[in-house]
């Protein structure tokens, strides 16, 4: 088998064996089916309303998206403030930390009633989890700009945004796609949690929670692959991006 | 004629340890000056100083007669880094144009060379929209100096360009560089520990010598210009660079 035939027929063997094996258990142990759900009974829920489902899934990635868009953004501000100051670097990173290792489903509730539940809320989920490591990530990449072409820009004495805009954030782009992908598992995981305790009636996460609320397996077992799909979505799209902004990277070449 | 770079009594301190004692030291108009020493000699201080990338501790500098940092806000001198400092993400000719891209208002506004012009000086011609990562040590260092040409400035200070080169590359490069200075009337101060570099491309040599960081002996070199690379084979070259190495010894030996 050539590699090129090989990367996409082992993929495609790995899911459906697991698939199989999935189905085989469920049918021999005849495992209730809010354990775990055979995943012939998936395809026939998901084929059975896809519009529904697509369009729950749409809302759900645009949670993900807007709110991590949001959380880059900020970690752009911030992160180039701590790459720039020791001492602003060593005040925010116990924060950060603090943030991304208190389990956020504990204070989801003060959330809701904080922002009184809706979009807000859940773009504030998605955004506030995901920050900590957005942020790591750009301040890493920023302090990795090469010192010698630090020193070359000083020698025409380049203006700060200068030196920002022309050489830290371009050497932050490596590790900010590689964070990009840990911080949309995390963003995801926010935005379907959320939406099933925000108030909202629209997205996966709004689904699932009333499926699993009225007993609804199959329901429940469809958003639950429909989000696994949209994560598989996303990072696609991360792939694409990083492939075409770092072309020069030598993660980039083959 | 008034001296170009002029140092009165300039010595540099970091924290408890003299980097730099008292150096005075006057450079002409298109003058080219190396100074030469062993590693800890203060050579790389003395050129930063000049560069206006370290304030003196004491002393007093005039750079094409202002201040250091004056002339470095002007952009009257073209650095070259040790290591090419080449931005992996901009094209040969992309990095190439990087100091006429910062700190824009203070570009020449007619250079006497384009930057197209320079490549192909140096055989780049072809290598434009080539990235950094596909050319080998020696063309990227030619980037490096076609970008500190391109800025046209009246002073260029080199900080052991071509230390990381092999002995070939590394020979043809001082043939280069002294192929792009003689018509120009810079004035040059170059660092380097290669005896044939500072003989080639020397009209004097500062002989530096360790702890603190001094001027142990200036010495004249008197070959005659322009000079064409077989003049290493002559005589009168083996001399100069007899006399170098005594006069690097007797430094190392104080």
């Amino acid at each position: 088998m050539s590699p090129s035939t090989r990367r996409i027929v082992a993929p495609i063997v790995g899911i459906v064996s697991f698939g199989l094996l999935w189905e085989a258990l469920v049918r021999v142990f005849d495992i209730r089916r809010f354990v775990l759900l055979a995943p012939s009974k998936i395809i026939a829920e998901l084929a059975d309303a896809p519009d529904y489902y697509w369009s729950n899934a749409l809302v759900t990635g645009r949670h993900m998206v807007t709110g991590l868009a949001i959380s880059l953004l900020l970690a752009v501000v911030v992160g180039s403030l701590m790459a720039s100051s020791r001492f602003v670097e060593e005040a925010t990173q116990p924060v950060l930390v603090l943030i991304l290792v208190t389990p956020w489903v504990a204070y989801i509730t003060s959330v809701v009633l904080w922002l009184d539940g809706g979009e807000p809320t859940i773009l504030f989920m998605v955004a506030f989890t995901s920050f900590p490591v957005f942020t790591f990530g750009v301040v890493g990449g920023m302090k990795s700009a090469d010192p010698a072409a630090r020193e070359l820009l000083a020698s025409v004495d380049a203006r700060r945004w200068e030196v920002f805009w022309r050489l830290r954030l371009p050497s932050a782009g490596p590790s900010i796609f590689t964070t990009a992908r840990f911080a949309m598992g995390l963003g995801l995981a926010a935005a379907y949690f959320s939406e099933g305790s925000a108030f909202v009636t629209e997205g996966l996460g709004y689904i699932g929670q009333r499926a699993a609320a009225f007993n609804n397996a199959e329901a429940l077992w469809a958003t639950i692959v429909s989000s696994a799909l949209l994560g598989i979505v996303g990072l696609f799209v991360i792939s694409a991006l990083e492939r075409l902004v770092l072309r020069w990277h030598a993660s980039q070449r083959t | 004629m008034s001296p170009r770079i002029e140092l009165r009594g300039v010595s540099k301190s970091f924290g408890s340890l003299d980097a730099l004692a008292p150096v005075s030291l006057e450079v002409g108009e298109g003058e080219t000056i190396t100074l030469l020493g062993p590693s800890g000699c203060g050579k790389t201080t003395l050129l930063r100083l000049i560069a206006g990338l370290e304030s003196p501790s004491s002393g007093e500098i005039v750079v094409n007669g202002t201040s250091a940092q004056e002339a470095r806000r002007h952009k009257q001198i073209g650095f070259i880094p040790q290591s090419p400092a080449l931005l992996p993400w901009r094209s040969v000719e992309a990095n190439a144009r990087l100091l006429l891209d910062i700190n824009r208002k203070n570009s020449p506004t007619t250079p006497s060379a384009a930057v197209g012009e320079l490549l192909d000086e140096v055989g780049l011609g072809e290598f434009r929209d080539a990235y950094p990562h596909e050319l080998s040590g020696g063309m990227q260092q030619r980037v490096g100096l076609v970008r500190a040409f391109a800025l046209d400035a009246p002073i260029l200070l080199m900080d052991e360009p071509f230390a990381a080169l092999d002995e070939m590359t590394r020979t043809d490069m001082r043939h280069l560089l002294g192929r792009l200075c003689e018509p120009l009337g810079t004035t040059v101060v170059f660092v380097t520990h290669s005896i044939p570099e500072a003989t080639f491309l020397s009209d004097r040599v500062a002989v530096m010598s360790p702890r603190p960081g001094a001027v142990s002996a200036m010495i004249t070199i008197d070959l005659a210009h322009p000079r064409l690379p077989d003049i290493e084979d002559t005589e009168d070259f083996f001399h100069v660079t007899t006399t170098l190495r005594a006069a690097l010894s007797a430094g190392m030996n104080r």
